[in-house]
């Protein structure tokens, strides 16, 4: 199948909507478009698993390359694996479901979708890419709508939190772009190749040097501690739809970059820094457990518990076992589907009641039910009950972790074990709060409950978190061909 | 050219020359730095160009190479062009603000 | 050279064009003249002639650039068409003060002697000075005129001190004479040449408004005419950056270690200072003076790694830069026309007003700013990998960091233009105008998606 149809989608449905006439028009080329993109990322999923089937063993599958600009050896060179996979996955179903909650946008509908679009152009085309430069590219390509949804759509101190997330995301990729420099020069053989540049053997000098600026600006964007702060702010001020893809898709292109690029093309110095980085996940973990607990909000709750949730990612990145990866990867899955539904519930709730604040809500429940279930099981999901994906993914993180068997790995293990008790408590709180309880306000009795699409777009995202919750073996499968990969690496350098 | 240039550097050595012009561009360096006056500052700059002829004259005794001199030529040339141009600049600022002081043109701060 | 002649002949028949009674013909055969100096010029591909007594030598790299300076011309010209801000000066004399401009930028891409340098120049310079001062009755155009006009003249007597340092060392004015001789000196260069370049230094840092040299660049931009802004600071500074690239490319390769230092430190203050003040302006025009200093900076990263930074980085990078910032003032001076302000706030609710002008900022900030898809980027993209080739990292490092800084100010306009405004009357927009403004747009990314359609012509 071919590839570039990913990002080819996106771009005709952003230049349509550019075209089109009216808001009508734009809503449904971009929901059409979004629909395409989820059915072909599930054919991509089964041709994939077809050819793997049929013993197709290379490691990357539907490739297609073609020079870009030739002085600097660069290409457009993209393909798949499970991990990406897995990726494309996660971006259809969230940007569909974003398309779905964006339908009450009545501000400039055309430019909104047209950065919807955009995002997910950047994001498909990161997820894909095998070219260090085309990575990097799709990768800036995916910071300015960000910019521009909070900016322009955004509530609250909405320029102040733009600037944040603009400035250090830049700040960002601005270190990966030295780090891929580096790389390029001093790997020896002057490719922005990936597949080429992971077989062979940076020097472990330049590892050392680089590694860190890699691992790290990729890290600002998946929220590693100390780097973490531009996502309250970013989060709470963003739009429904802002939010979702934020969470849902922008913090994962971070974690996947952590993976895929620093970890994967530089082991030896992930293997040198993984103390630190263990240390620093732990930190963001347990620092966005306890900070949840101090908020009023529910867009900082989910904001703050999305800390720490992408700290277990950047654990099972910083574990380096062939389980604690797959479980990485599972985790930014489940994650972006789960914070996606929770803001989503969040964006229902407050454009009905117009508050965010817990102790002004109640009782909703009864007014609202289709909303309030939704928020139940999404809360479930994130304290992690047994059936939904929170669950499984950080269970592997967990045994991935504890195969590390030295004291120091353990204890990190045990510390994000205990996070984990203290954000069920206080998420199980802050949502029978809002569901159950008095009515707090009488107007709140006139409330609707949830429309087509809203239903629609939930009803999307709990497919997935479902899917992977009761049968999570296809996704762990499909992703530990590439976790192995990475791990069998790090082993083989190890030995010389 | 051979007679010029011996003689030349008989009367006093190229370094003469060198720091003789050197302490001219210096002078007109300090003119446009220190003063405020416009006609001044603007002497002090013809100072400059002027050490400037002197020195490549000089030099091109030295060498016995026509091509300094002719540059000097071109000096002159540009240094009325700029002349004209200058004063007329001078001459407009002198209508609106009846002063020639660069320090009441103040408009423009960051 | 056929070029320059043609340039010269159309400065004047634009000048004369202004005697006849219609407004339109002045406009007409500036362009005619610029499509045709455009044509001559690129027909001159790979001939190589050496023209003048070996003063100019129209090698490819002379040809791109001018190439690069007529096409921009022809741009800010058509901008002509519907420009409101009032010039006192009748169009035909401004179009004949830009081609005489033009000119020396011409000389200054393709000269081979230093006297060619120096004439070069002051040609370029004295139309300028007059420009700047068009608006004869408003004090700031005035105050503009003569800071241009003292630190103009300045620099040019460092300029020409400088080389007739170099003249008393090796006794001539060519440069690949120049450069034979220093290559004999077995990288001892004798002190006097070595202070005659830095005196190069100064006064061609001057023309590119180079830290510290770039005083006058805010107020020179701001006071002048914003039409005459566009011109200076595409045109002018492609010139200068293309006749400094010029002088060490062929002139000072054998002493690299003399100048590497100095331009490196240069380089980093240039972007720091341009950067970190282009934050604190309130005025569009005045930041972008200060951003285009900070390019000079990012350009000033070639120079050091002359090595593995091909010209045609420098190209690339100067046409990315002038297609930007051409868009960019086409549309401020639509704001400067219909809101009579050119701060920050005269952008808000333009998305409202214009939704195709919001879009066209967007895309001249976004690539000013260097972010894909935009030609910014690749060009930033391809000058740092020359430096980090060939072993600038720090420098590097300080000038990715500065494009994180510059972000911030670019995406303060493109918020701006976002948000609510107070005044929500529609803009109109002359078809010229429009035309320019979509050009410069489409050549903005398309340039920025197929780089090797410029980067493979040096």
């Amino acid at each position: 199948m071919n590839l570039s149809l990913l990002i080819i989608i996106p771009l005709a449905a952003a230049i349509a909507v550019l075209l089109s006439r009216n808001g009508q028009q734009v809503k449904w080329i971009s929901f059409l478009a979004s629909l395409a993109q989820l059915g072909l990322s599930l054919f991509l999923l089964s041709a994939f698993m077809g050819e793997r089937a049929n013993g197709n063993v290379s490691q990357m599958l539907f490739e297609q390359r073609y020079s870009w600009f030739a002085p600097l050896n660069i290409e457009y060179y993209i393909g798949v694996d499970g991990i990406s996979i897995s990726m494309i996955l996660l971006t259809a179903f969230v940007v569909l479901a974003g398309v779905l909650m964006s339908w009450n946008v009545e501000k400039m509908t055309k430019e909104f979708y047209f950065l919807l679009l955009l995002l997910s152009l950047g994001a498909y085309g990161f997820f894909i890419s095998l070219d260090l430069f085309t990575l990097f590219f799709f990768l800036e390509i995916a910071v300015i709508p960000k910019y521009l949804l909070i900016g322009i759509w955004g509530s609250g101190n909405k320029e102040y939190s733009a600037n944040k997330l603009a400035l250090m995301l830049m700040g960002g990729s601005a270190l990966v772009l030295v780090g891929i420099f580096a790389i390029y020069f001093m790997s020896g053989i002057h490719s922005f190749d990936m597949v080429k540049l992971s077989q062979v053997h940076i020097a472990i000098e330049v590892q050392k040097i680089f590694f860190p600026m890699l691992f790290v600006g990729f890290g600002v964007f998946t929220a590693i501690f100390p780097f973490h702060t531009w996502v309250p702010d970013g989060h709470s001020s963003a739009p429904t739809a802002g939010s979702m893809f934020l969470a849902g898709i922008s913090m994962k292109l971070g974690g996947y970059g952590c993976l895929r690029v620093a970890t994967y093309l530089m082991p030896e110095a992930a293997k040198e820094y993984a103390p630190i980085i263990i240390i620093l996940a732990s930190i963001a973990i347990l620092y966005g457990a306890f900070a949840t607990m101090m908020q009023k909000d529910l867009k900082y709750i989910n904001a703050y518990s999305s800390v720490s949730h992408c700290g277990f990612v950047l654990l099972g990145i910083g574990m380096l076992t062939k389980t604690s990866i797959e479980g990485a990867v599972m985790q930014m899955v489940s994650h972006g589907l789960m914070t996606a539904l929770f803001f989503a519930v969040i964006g229902m709730i407050y454009e009905r009641t117009h508050t965010r604040k817990v102790e002004e809500l109640g009782g909703l429940l009864k007014i609202m039910p289709f909303v309030c279930s939704v928020l139940f099981i999404v809360g479930l999901c994130s304290l992690g009950l047994p059936g939904f994906s929170g669950f499984v993914a950080e269970m592997t993180v967990f045994m991935g972790s504890w195969q590390n068997p030295e004291m120091f790995y353990r204890v990190a293990t045990i510390a994000a074990c205990m996070s984990i008790v203290v954000t069920a408590v206080y998420i199980l709180r802050a949502v029978g709060k809002t569901a159950m309880g008095p009515i707090t306000n009488e107007h709140f009795l006139q409330l609707k409950d949830a429309a087509w699409n809203e239903r629609l777009a939930a009803i999307v995202l709990l497919l997935g978190i479902v899917a992977i919750g009761i049968a999570p073996f296809w996704l762990s499968d499909l992703v530990s061909p590439g976790a192995e990969l990475i791990v069998n690496k790090i082993a083989g350098v190890i030995i010389y | 050219m051979e007679n010029i240039s011996a003689q030349i550097t008989q009367v006093a050595p190229l370094e003469h020359y060198i720091l003789l012009s050197a302490v001219l561009f210096s002078l007109g360096v300090l003119g446009v730095l220190l003063r405020r006056n416009v006609i001044i500052m603007f002497m002090s700059i013809e100072l400059m160009l002027n050490a400037c002829n002197l020195l490549l004259a000089a030099f091109s005794a030295f060498h016995s190479s026509a091509a300094g001199q002719i540059f000097v030529f071109f000096i002159m040339i540009v240094a009325a062009a700029e002349v004209a141009v200058g004063l007329a600049i001078i001459v407009m600022i002198y209508r609106n603000i009846h002063s020639i002081d660069i320090n009441e043109l103040s408009k423009l701060k960051w | 050279m056929n070029a320059l002649l043609v340039l010269s002949i159309a400065g004047l028949a634009a000048l004369f064009s202004g005697f006849s009674h219609n407004k339109k013909l002045a406009v007409i055969v500036s362009l005619l003249g610029l499509a045709v100096a455009f044509t001559v010029n690129v027909l001159d591909w790979n001939t190589a002639v050496r023209y003048y007594n070996d003063m100019i030598f129209v090698d490819n790299y002379a040809i791109a650039f001018t190439g690069v300076m007529a096409l921009t011309m022809l741009l800010i010209v058509a901008l002509f068409v519907d420009y409101k801000e009032s010039v006192e000066v009748p169009n035909a004399e401004i179009f004949a003060l830009l081609f005489f401009s033009l000119a020396g930028g011409v000389m200054l891409v393709s000269y081979s002697n230093l006297l060619m340098l120096f004439l070069g120049i002051e040609i370029l310079s004295i139309p300028l000075y007059i420009l700047a001062g068009s608006k004869r009755h408003t004090l700031t155009s005035n105050e503009a005129a003569i800071k241009y006009f003292l630190l103009g003249a300045f620099a040019s007597a460092f300029l020409l001190f400088g080389i007739v340092l170099i003249y008393g060392v090796t006794a001539s004015f060519h440069i690949e004479t120049i450069a034979a001789y220093i290559k004999n000196a077995n990288g001892q260069p004798p002190a006097l040449l070595v202070a005659g370049m830095f005196m190069l230094i100064g006064g061609l840092g001057f023309k590119i408004s180079a830290a510290p040299f770039h005083f006058w660049t805010p107020d020179v931009y701001q006071g002048s005419p914003t039409i005459v802004t566009t011109f200076m600071s595409t045109v002018v500074k492609t010139a200068g950056i293309a006749a400094f690239y010029r002088l060490f490319a062929y002139a000072f390769p054998a002493i690299t270690a003399e100048w590497i230092p100095t331009i490196s430190v240069l380089a980093a203050l240039t972007m720091t200072v341009g950067n970190v003040t282009a934050v604190f302006q309130s005025s569009v025009k005045r930041m972008l003076a200060y951003s285009g200093i900070a390019h000079a900076g990012y350009l000033l990263i070639a120079f050091v790694s002359i090595s593995s930074n091909p010209a045609s980085s420098v190209l690339y990078y100067l046409i990315a830069y002038a297609v930007s910032t051409v868009c960019a003032f086409a549309v401020l001076m639509v704001i400067q026309h219909t809101t009579g302000s050119e701060e920050v706030d005269g952008f808000k609710g333009l998305s409202k007003r214009s939704p195709f002008l919001a879009f066209i900022t967007t895309v001249a900030f976004i690539s000013l700013a260097g972010i894909p898809p935009t030609a910014g980027f690749f060009a930033k993209f391809y000058l740092f990998s020359g430096a980090v080739k060939a072993g600038h990292l720090w420098l590097t490092i300080i000038a990715v960091l500065n494009s994180c800084i510059a972000i911030y100010y670019y995406f303060r306009v493109i918020t701006a233009v976002y948000s609510e405004g107070t005044d929500s009357t529609p803009v109109e927009l002359g078809t010229v105008q429009k035309a320019v403004m979509i050009i410069t747009a489409v050549l903005a990314v398309a340039l920025g998606l197929f780089p090797e359609m410029i980067i493979s012509l040096l």
